[in-house]
């Protein structure tokens, strides 16, 4: 942004002021997700940078933490790495483990939210729905009432059902907050849905089921993709649920840094960090490049 | 859109005349209804799911705080015959007879400490007067269950404890709700706040009232000019600054909780660097986390993208236009910003205030890893009443508090932005 | 004495494009100026230059004597029109006339009759107290009249404001503006992509293409005698052909077109002997059966198709060996016994065609 011409000495510091702000904010938003992932190469325990690490000496920086994810838990950690040291590491280590659970509920979650969100989407912008407003709120009301409570009240309804310390209760738990960022991003594309292009297919000569699979189905997608992502990271980085729901055998990653970092914080728990910010970062960007899709689609921007 | 397909396809019902303008209007109500079915049909697999799995879980949690059911069931009994008894004096050797069974089902069944806890909470001594009487049970008294257990424990004479039993007994109580406003019911019925040394929650209720408003306010005074400056540069640039606002929104809460233990720690990063830079000295490091600093810090940085999401979606749709107009009509570029700009923002602002608000209200993982004892928030105390002290009725009676007080903020907007409801970005 | 003047005035916005080349343009005190030209023709990017909010790369623009490339954009007491109004949406009607007298510290007293007069300019003087949502299209652009005009700037610059009207709203407002304009005798810039708005509205055209004024003129001179092939294109309907000139004369030439056959025009590009020439003529001075008289070129050619408007008729004739040209016919009668594929005599003034520069093929206009 240049300067025009007529712009005062103070108007000029202001400017440069408001913009020394907005990048410090911006500092502030992303260093702490930055500084934890040299950190969690650091060869010594300790959570700061070191004098050999900041002098980019090679000896300072090492994988042992990410090695520590593969093995912590192993019944025979010291053994030559192969096949046998896999399937070791498969069935016993406690990060691997806490891995494969919350991508089992997470997958399960997305598609139970999608097919229940969608299907209420389709209902809500349908044309004959009565109470529109008063029903989208009852279904997004998850997102608002605070996860402590509805995780307190899972904890007393789910005891009587048997569904405490199950995969069951935690995927229906996780599909109860998720399926609200479906709804949400589902409705939001259909409204923008023009009802003109079915009947354009009808009158070419197309099905009802044909438009719906060449017609609707393209454009709704990327909505019910994003919501699906949405519903996944919900259930990926929800920890509040699992602490009251889960046992030790449903432990997902969340769970085991949350008890980690209560017990004793170790670099372990960085790795883990540094490998759920990569995979935030590409989950980001399966949404960025939908959404921007879908505007080209629309030819708003872009 | 909807209002006008509708219009198009009401018949002309004026135009007709009775018997064909009957059967048209039918015929036009037969297919709204179909129309309205099926539309219903699409949403009820998750409204059934939602009323089961959400829905009935807080219905639970609001009788819990409510209902006395363990402690009536297992002296169900005594309760019976107390019910008979008027209050005056001691009550009759009867209620004596059926407590001491109901204590002895109790211990056979080891059911004893929901009488032991609930009983404990309000008379000072009981756990140590119901484990002496119970011992004292085996055999079968000479001269009646009154005079044994009188004598055994003087308590059992004093007629307060037994209007305490009788209460307790009741199937739905107040004294959850009544803790958790830091009140508590006298012998004689009146409410009374609570010693000091027990009043705890309102203090808890106000420091989340205050950190969440702290919180939300840091959040806007950051957030702001952020958002304007995202809104005003060319969308190739702010798309890319966009990122580094949404890449701590998908982050993971507790690797972002994590990292700011990292760098908050008296041995932190942040620690670490004042001291490198002489700003402060190795032994006065700052406090920075396990208080409400720490608590403060992290919650604003967790929240912030809920601020600057919605502020920059209501600056985007404001055309540049009106601040020019501002300016070429005269105003400084001060006055355009605050009586033209500002205003225009409002529904953004509320929204984003809204936001951070309501999740800084329940906020639970974040304070308990960097808030310390100072920076506890009431979260923390329903997670504690519901894991560690095993007191459901209270942990259901804070919870509902809460809930109250978010519908009601909720409601709140509402009114202010003219159910306009939430824009996120 | 000139109330604006553009000197040198150059603008890019990477350094490479000018989208505005070298402007040189006065305009005189009292004056109604009209730029007219396609999207991104760099006339939008003038009004701005002049308004404050884009600042020029090289050059200078003057209010009256006053350079102002360093005044900033709230002391130039330039009244602006804005292409979708820009009225606050939380204000009211009057709040919104008001906001330029409050931020010059005008006592309460003095700005509520100012307000009034202005409203009452406007004929919305009982719409006062309404928000700018709750009006018409056509009222909000009156209200926005009124704002530009109701702290009596110098000048006033308006953008496209009719351009979010119907037809008939926006034909009843032009001449609104134009009686308002003529009124008060004000200095009006005013910028439009529509020809009609700019020539019924203005004393003086001003033609932008690829950043430069191709002509400036009054709305006559600039339908009746376009200096280039652009103009010529843009402003009206022409037909367009072209050929080689074979002679020049004095203000005349001779030109030889694609199927050999010669007609004369009215020289006016200064392109030599044997250059490529368009020829543009329009389809109101085309007549059929011409009478035999001198100055006159006369044809033959097969019509092809005849289109009726309601006013008149456009008959579409093949001439020249394959040249498509309308010919415009007044609707005096029922039906003109013209059948297609009939073949028929047609000719113009040999100084209604005009001999242009070879150049329009690149515009990018209408």
């Amino acid at each position: 942004m240049a300067l025009p011409a007529h712009i005062s000495p103070m108007g000029r510091l202001a400017h440069y002021g408001y913009l020394i702000f907005c990048g410090s904010v911006l500092l502030f938003l992303i260093a702490p997700i930055l500084v934890i992932v040299p950190l969690s190469f650091n060869a010594a325990p300790y959570f700061t940078f070191s004098r050999e690490m900041l002098q980019l000496d090679p000896s300072a920086f090492s994988l042992r933490w990410y090695r520590d994810i593969v093995q912590n838990g192993m019944q025979n950690p010291n053994a030559a790495f192969g096949w046998a040291y896999l399937v070791d590491s498969w069935n016993n280590a406690q990060w691997i483990h806490s891995l494969k659970n919350s991508f089992v509920i997470a997958i399960a979650t997305t598609i139970l939210s999608m097919l229940l969100g969608t299907l209420a989407a389709l209902g809500l912008t349908s044309p004959g729905m009565p109470a529109r407003g008063l029903v989208t709120s009852l279904l997004i009301s998850p997102m608002i009432v605070p996860i402590i409570i509805t995780s307190a009240g899972m904890y007393f309804a789910f005891s009587t059902m048997g569904l405490t310390g199950t995969f069951t209760g935690l995927i229906i738990a996780h599909t109860v907050l998720g399926t609200p960022f479906v709804v949400i991003t589902v409705t939001a594309t259909l409204e923008g849905f023009d009802r003109n292009l079915i009947r354009a297919g009808l009158s070419l000569g197309a099905s009802p089921v044909r438009v719906f699979r060449s017609v609707i189905m393209p454009l709704i997608l990327p909505g019910v993709a994003s919501g699906g992502i949405f519903a996944f990271a919900t259930s990926f980085d929800e920890v509040v649920a699992v602490i009251f729901l889960a046992d030790y055998d449903q432990r997902t990653v969340p769970r085991q840094m949350w008890a980690g970092i209560r017990e004793q914080i170790s670099p372990t728990i960085l790795a883990m960090a540094t490998i759920l910010v990569l995979l935030s970062i590409g989950l980001l960007t399966i949404v960025e490049l939908l959404r921007r899709r879908t505007e080209r689609m629309r030819g708003t921007t872009l | 859109m909807m209002s006008g397909t509708i219009a198009n396809v009401r018949p002309p019902a004026a135009q007709l005349d009775g018997a064909k303008r009957r059967q048209v209007l039918r015929q036009y109500r037969r297919s709204q209804r179909r129309d309205s079915l099926r539309a219903l049909a699409l949403v009820a697999p998750l409204c059934v799911f939602l009323a089961v799995m959400f829905g009935w879980p807080l219905a639970t949690m609001l009788t819990r705080a409510v209902s006395n059911d363990d402690f009536g069931a297992v002296l169900h009994r005594t309760s019976a015959s107390l019910a008979e008894w008027d209050g005056t004096g001691t009550p009759s050797e009867r209620v004596y007879a059926d407590f001491a069974a109901d204590l002895r089902q109790a211990r056979d069944e080891q059911t004893m400490g929901q009488v032991t806890s609930a009983l404990n909470f309000e008379w000072t001594g009981a756990r140590s007067l119901l484990m002496r009487t119970v011992r004292q049970l085996s055999s079968e008294p000479e001269n009646g269950w009154k005079e044994k257990l009188i004598e055994t424990a003087p308590d059992w004479g004093n007629p307060d404890l037994w209007i305490l039993i009788k209460r307790l007994a009741q199937p739905y109580t107040s004294r959850h709700f009544l803790a958790a406003l830091d009140l508590e019911q006298a012998a004689d019925g009146s409410i009374q706040g609570v010693g000091p040394e027990k009043a705890i929650y309102v203090t808890l209720f106000w420091r989340t009232l205050w950190v969440s408003a702290a919180v939300a306010g840091l959040c806007l005074v950051l957030g702001y000019p952020l958002a304007t400056l995202l809104a005003r540069l060319p969308l190739k640039t702010s798309n890319l600054l966009m990122m580094l606002v949404l890449l701590p929104f998908w982050t993971s809460l507790l690797v972002r909780t994590t990292s700011w233990m990292v760098l908050l720690q008296d041995n932190g990063v942040i620690n670490s660097m004042l001291v490198w830079l002489g700003l402060v000295s190795d032994g006065n490091r700052l406090s920075l986390i396990f208080n409400v600093t720490g608590t403060l810090i992290a919650m604003t940085h967790v929240l912030l993208p809920f601020m600057i999401l919605p502020l920059y979606s209501v600056m985007k749709s404001i055309p540049p236009s009106y601040v020019r107009a501002a300016l070429s009509l005269g105003a400084s570029p001060v006055t355009a910003f605050w009586q033209v700009y500002l205003p225009q923002t409002i529904p953004g602002v509320l929204a984003g205030t809204l936001m951070v608000f309501v999740l800084a209200v329940g906020y639970y993982i974040t304070p308990a890893l960097v808030g310390g004892q100072s920076g506890q928030l009431i979260s923390n105390i329903i997670a504690y009443h519901m894991q560690q002290s095993l007191n459901w009725g209270l942990a259901g009676a804070l919870g509902s508090l809460l809930l109250v007080g978010v519908l009601l903020v909720y409601w709140l907007f509402n009114r202010l932005t003219g159910g306009q409801g939430l824009r996120m970005g | 004495m000139a109330a604006v003047t553009f000197e040198n005035v150059s603008k890019t916005y990477d350094g490479k494009v000018s989208v505005v080349d070298n402007l040189n343009l006065r305009v005189k005190e009292g004056e109604f100026l009209s730029m007219l030209g396609p999207s991104g023709s760099g006339k939008t990017t003038c009004l701005m230059m002049l308004a404050g909010f884009e600042t020029a790369t090289s050059g200078e623009i003057y209010l009256g004597e006053r350079p102002i490339s360093r005044v900033a954009p709230q002391r130039r007491n330039i009244g602006m029109v804005f292409q979708n109004y820009a009225l606050f949406p939380h204000m009211t009607v009057a709040e919104n006339l008001a906001f330029p007298l409050r931020v010059r510290n005008i006592s309460k007293a003095d700005i509520a009759p100012k307000v009034k007069r202005a409203l009452e300019m406007v004929e919305l003087a009982h719409l006062g107290d309404r928000l700018p949502a709750q009006l018409s299209g056509g009222q909000q652009q009156r209200v926005a009249v009124a704002r530009a005009l109701v702290f009596d700037p110098n000048l006033v610059l308006m953008d496209e404001p009719l351009g979010a009207l119907d037809k008939q709203l926006r034909e009843q407002m032009q001449y609104e503006i134009k009686r308002i304009h003529d009124r008060l005798g004000l200095t009006v810039v005013y910028v439009t992509h529509d020809q009609s708005e700019a020539l019924t509205m203005s004393d003086t055209v001003a033609i932008f293409n690829f950043g430069k004024i191709q002509q400036l003129a009054t709305p006559d001179e600039i339908y009746e005698t376009p200096c280039n092939s652009f103009v010529a294109q843009f402003i009206g309907e022409n037909n367009m052909f072209s050929g080689t000139i074979c002679e020049r004369g004095d203000g005349v030439c001779k030109v030889r077109l694609a199927n050999g056959d010669q007609v004369h025009a009215l020289t006016v590009t200064d392109a030599p002997v044997g250059a490529t020439t368009l020829l543009s003529l329009r389809p109101e001075r085309i007549r059929i059966d011409p009478p035999a008289a001198d100055g006159w070129t006369i044809t033959t050619g097969e019509v092809i198709e005849q289109i009726y408007v309601g006013d008149h008729l456009r008959v579409l004739v093949r001439v020249f060996g394959g040249h498509e040209f309308v010919v415009k016919v007044q609707n005096r009668s029922a039906g003109n016994g013209l059948t297609p594929g009939q073949k028929i005599r047609l000719g113009w003034r040999a100084s209604d065609c005009r001999a242009l520069d070879a150049a329009a093929g690149q515009a990018g206009a209408a």
